[in-house]
């Protein structure tokens, strides 16, 4: 083994040459390119991290609204069947009282009809008595015995009125 | 390296002369072709950067940088080992490719009657007498003791700077207070030994696999099995070195830097 010096000193400069070389052309950028995918996956975590919190909080509000919209269907529901019942009753009071007013207004009709069939017969009663005792009367009362009666009758008529 | 210069059919470097300084021409080239693999390789890489979309080279490249950033965390705060982080990379990528180049094959030239190659004018300089010789073109730049030692002074040189800039007063005070000034020569021992066990860890283990696959290319049709083994081997071998040694490196420089409160 043998040190060939020249070949030391060509190896030294070789390698600081590429050293330099390698340092402008090839390390510099591939640095440059591996800090900013550490920054993009440093960004990417941080965002997804802001997501998630964002979800967390979306979703505590969409429970939360969940919730609310649940409370006011039942309140819905309960006043719908308060309101229901109490329009049922309504109603039923009204038809009630509307029965009870036509029942009223019928019994005062049937009333009133039966007093006028009453005075009805009574009038045509009277008429046909008249009318039999006049077909009777006829046969048998003369001329002067009937103006007799009918004076008779209109005196009657006149002490009555 | 020359090459074992007993066997008849060695392989040696090609050499040139050149105002009395010595070239190893294969060791040139291989440098600057590991060099543009690498840079290619990254180029690559980076050719579409996506952020949110990465191609394939991209993911293996980010997976390299994030490797890197692991062996620098282990052995520092990661705040103040940022710095390294494209040493480390060029580092890793620098000798595991040189590592993995010199396996799957070789290019040798025989010379035959003495008729020597010349290269820009300069012939090749053959050492000692050849009855044949066989130039080999093609080897890891780590399997040659010259490379790996600059590589290794590259980054003691750099951690004892950064260590004087950054930790000036407990990097001195380190060579002669811990634990007492007794221990001063071993400092200085360790202060040799360090580039030393950096640079040559990674060049022996490398160029013992190179001679290994020499060896096993001299037993024939026999040594495929053994090759395919070998291979593997050097494959894992190969990438083990080039994590040790980015791994070393960080430790140096951290120990050179890191002020430890409990001293």
């Amino acid at each position: 083994m043998t040190l060939n010096l020249a070949n030391f000193f060509i190896q030294l400069i070789a390698f600081a040459i590429l050293f330099w070389l390698l340092q402008r052309y090839a390390f510099k950028p591939l640095f440059g390119v591996m800090e900013k995918r550490r920054q993009m996956v440093l960004e990417q975590m941080e965002s997804a991290q802001k997501n998630r919190d964002e979800a967390n909080q979306y979703i505590e509000e969409q429970r939360q609204a969940l919730q609310q919209a649940r409370k006011e269907a039942y309140d819905i529901i309960e006043q719908a069947k308060s309101t229901g019942s109490k329009q049922a009753d309504d109603i039923l009071k009204a038809a009630r009282s509307e029965t009870e007013r036509l029942k009223e207004e019928a019994a005062r009709d049937i009333e009133n009809e039966k007093n006028k069939a009453v005075a009805a017969l009574k009038a045509q009663v009277s008429g046909l008595s008249v009318l039999i005792a006049s077909k009777i009367i006829e046969k048998q009362v003369d001329e002067q015995t009937q103006q007799q009666l009918i004076d008779q009758y209109l005196q009657e008529v006149g002490n009555k009125s | 390296m020359k090459g074992v210069r007993s066997n008849k059919m060695e392989h040696l470097a090609p050499v040139i002369e050149v105002g009395g300084i010595k070239f190893d021409l294969a060791g040139i080239f291989m440098i600057v072709l590991t060099s543009l693999v690498v840079f290619i390789l990254a180029r690559l890489a980076v050719r579409n950067l996506s952020v949110d979309n990465p191609g394939k080279l991209q993911n293996f490249l980010e997976w390299v940088v994030e490797f890197v950033q692991g062996i620098i965390g282990q052995a520092m705060d990661y705040k103040k080992g940022r710095a390294y982080l494209g040493l480390g990379l060029t580092l890793i990528l620098y000798i595991f490719v040189s590592n993995m180049l010199g396996l799957p094959f070789g290019i040798v030239t025989e010379v035959h009657d003495g008729h020597i190659p010349t290269f820009f004018g300069q012939p090749l300089v053959v050492e000692g007498a050849h009855e044949h010789v066989a130039f080999s073109w093609w080897k890891s730049p780590t399997a040659d003791a010259s490379m790996t030692m600059a590589l290794a002074l590259i980054v003691i040189i750099l951690s004892h700077v950064q260590g004087l800039r950054q930790n000036t007063k407990h990097y001195l005070q380190h060579y002669t207070r811990n634990p007492n000034p007794l221990f001063l020569p071993i400092h200085l021992i360790e202060l040799v030994s360090k580039p030393l066990t950096l640079g040559l860890r990674l060049f022996g283990n490398i160029f013992a696999g190179e001679v290994m696959i020499g060896v096993i290319l001299g037993m024939g049709w026999i040594g495929i099995p053994a090759m395919l083994l070998w291979q593997g081997f050097s494959i894992f071998v190969g990438a083990i070195q080039s994590f040790v040694f980015v791994m070393l490196t960080m430790v140096y420089i951290s120990q050179a830097v890191v002020h430890e409160e409990d001293h």
